[in-house]
């Protein structure tokens, strides 16, 4: 029973990783808070679907096209719509992904309608039983997809020169200026990295759970309870922090109440931020006045 | 500069010819835009809590719609359990409001500001309408709960026109509390916390206590708006205080200006009325109000009431920075 909520945990998890990891790699390189970003997520699995089951692509290619077309897209909001506010206040820049999140929304809505529709299953893969622990299909493919994606991004970041330059606008922007980085082309990048990555979560959950336009506003809230977990702003974290929440939703449902599930996130987040705000790797966020 | 400014607060007396021709609003209108205009009277005084917020304390806040939705379950629980009449619900709907905005804001005093606020926020308000769902047997679930309109002070409060009348005093009153709010020592310290909250805190304001206040002011007014809000469409459902209303809220509030008195009153008037012909696709709302708030963001960030000021200054925000 544990190993197996452990279990389905861990495959919940690695989605919320995924998109906790999307919003950080945005936060970290713009210190911007993605709010409209389940939104990206709910538009990734709305194309693979609309790929798959209108025109009739098949799962893989569909959800490649659908990561791309999510890329785009975030290079070009990052572009036309952030670019030009970038100097205003914060409040602006919230809104303006909350805003062009929702407009996204209303798209799916209107090609989707108010009805929510499954998609067909994509992989048949053969359950594995382990003792009394089921690894279904999902769970394997879900899990292993984010530790292939987490070990390229990492490897990337700290191993490769690209990677060293990323970290290097991380550190300071105005050094990065001044060594001959083209920030803003960075910016438009991680805008369109964050996009993607959300997407493939959004692919993840596509063939699994049912779809309708309103499911970014839940995993938004994951990804930012992930976030707080792991501590704001740290990459390591915010993957740590999703599986934790993963697992402790399985565990809440379990041994205490099954309505727990949806709200241990909500939960989890007042709950770190008046206990321990920098969470569990962020560093120190309180303003000291 | 005192004689021009006393001047100047003196023509600002022409607002109050603003309720007076509003007084005579619903004996020309039929009950649809009857409908309407008490709409237009909810969301002045949602807009305005919600405008104190991100505008004058220049926090980000995503609890606008707990408050509502908290001060319109007070005042429907409150009817029907306690079988109190609406009137008598609306300082209860206002006390649950500010409640909730020191329930929402309690971490700002643990020194969590901006994004970590927000997001406490955003969790708060989903944390509540999940409550609404699942506490079934105060608020009825999914089902809602109902609005009993026949108990009032010898009131006809089912009738539009009455209701209209009701609104339209507890708004102007809210309108103003606020006004003197904000020129207070309160009033000045919030925008002072929103310019520089280091400074601030250093001429001896405690600024968390501050930030608290301005939200448990929100919540005030906003659940008195949530009271109306019940009463006006008679049932209360969870649904209704998701997160469409918010961005519906932070539309208005955008359009109007943000942190303007009267662009909270602008920008509930003209988004309460328009949304009505875009109602009927679905989606065409979502995307109506995600442009509406990107090209305000973009074309003219501080809205509607800085175009007013720019004919007469009257209309200047007076706190405001330019």
């Amino acid at each position: 029973m544990f190993l197996q909520l452990t279990l389905s945990g861990v495959s919940q998890g690695a989605i919320y990783a995924l998109i906790a990891l999307s919003l950080t790699v945005v936060y970290r390189s713009t210190t911007i808070v993605s709010f409209g970003h389940g939104d990206f997520v709910m538009a990734g699995a709305f194309l693979t679907y609309v790929l798959v089951v209108a025109i009739g692509v098949a799962f893989l290619p569909a959800s490649l096209v659908a990561i791309a077309v999510m890329f785009l897209i975030g290079v070009a909001f990052s572009r036309g719509l952030v670019r030009p506010i970038r100097g205003g206040p914060h409040i602006g820049l919230a809104l303006m992904s909350i805003s062009f999140g929702f407009m996204l929304r209303g798209i799916a809505r209107t090609v989707w309608g108010r009805e929510v529709l499954p998609m067909p299953r994509v992989f048949d893969i053969e359950p594995i039983f382990i003792g009394s622990v089921v690894i279904t299909g999902d769970a394997l493919f879900i899990i292993s997809i984010v530790a292939v994606l987490l070990v390229v991004f990492f490897t990337v970041l700290h191993f490769t020169d690209v990677g060293k330059m990323v970290q290097a606008v991380y550190q300071s922007e105005r050094g990065a200026r001044l060594i001959g980085i083209n920030v803003e082309r960075f910016h438009n990048f991680s805008w369109g990295v964050g996009a993607a990555l959300g997407a493939v979560a959004g692919v993840l959950i596509a063939p699994i759970s049912l779809l309708h336009p309103d499911l970014g506003a839940s995993f938004l809230i994951k990804g930012f309870a992930a976030m707080t977990l792991g501590g704001f702003g740290s990459l390591a974290g915010a993957v740590l922090g999703g599986l934790l929440l993963g697992v402790a939703e399985q565990y809440a449902g379990a041994y205490i109440d099954t309505t727990l599930i949806d709200i241990t996130a909500y939960l989890l987040i007042i709950a770190v931020l008046l206990i321990r705000p920098r969470g569990l790797f962020g560093r120190k966020v309180v303003v000291k006045v | 500069m005192q004689t021009a400014t006393g001047t100047l607060s003196k023509r600002r007396r022409i607002f109050w010819l603003v309720p007076l021709i509003a007084l005579a609003l619903p004996l020309l209108t039929n009950p649809y835009t009857q409908f309407i205009a008490n709409a237009m009277l909810i969301y002045t005084l949602v807009t305005l809590g919600f405008s104190v917020v991100i505008g004058n304390l220049g926090q980000l806040a995503f609890a606008n719609t707990a408050f509502f939705g908290i001060g319109a379950y007070a005042s429907a629980i409150a009817s029907t359990s306690l079988g109190l009449p609406w009137l008598a619900t609306i300082p209860i709907a206002g006390l649950a409001g500010a409640l909730g905005g020191f329930l929402a804001s309690a971490a700002a005093l643990r020194g969590i500001r901006l994004y970590y606020l927000a997001i406490v926020t955003l969790a708060f308000g989903e944390l509540m309408r999940w409550f609404y769902t699942h506490a079934g047997a105060l608020t009825g679930g999914t089902d809602g709960l109902p609005v009993p309109r026949g108990r009032d002070f010898g009131l006809a409060l089912s009738s539009g026109t009455v209701q209209f009348y009701v609104f339209l005093a507890i708004t102007c009153l809210l309108v103003a509390g606020t006004v003197n709010l904000l020129r207070s020592r309160i009033g000045r310290a919030i925008i002072a916390v929103r310019e520089n909250e280091i400074a601030t805190a250093s001429l001896g304001i405690p600024t968390s206590q501050i930030i608290v206040t301005a939200f448990m002011w929100s919540g005030f007014i906003v659940g008195i708006a949530g009271a109306m809000f019940a009463l006006h469409t008679g049932r209360v459902f969870p649904e209704s205080f998701g997160l469409t209303q918010l961005i519906v809220n932070f539309a208005m509030v955008l359009v109007g200006g943000l942190g303007s008195v009267v662009g909270a009153v602008l920008g509930a008037v003209a988004l309460t009325a328009l949304p009505e012909y875009v109602r009927a696709f679905p989606g065409m709302e979502e995307i109506f109000f995600g442009v509406i708030v990107m090209v305000v963001l973009l074309v003219m960030p501080k809205g509607l009431a800085s175009l007013l000021a720019r004919f007469s200054p009257i209309f200047q925000q007076r706190y405001h920075r330019d």
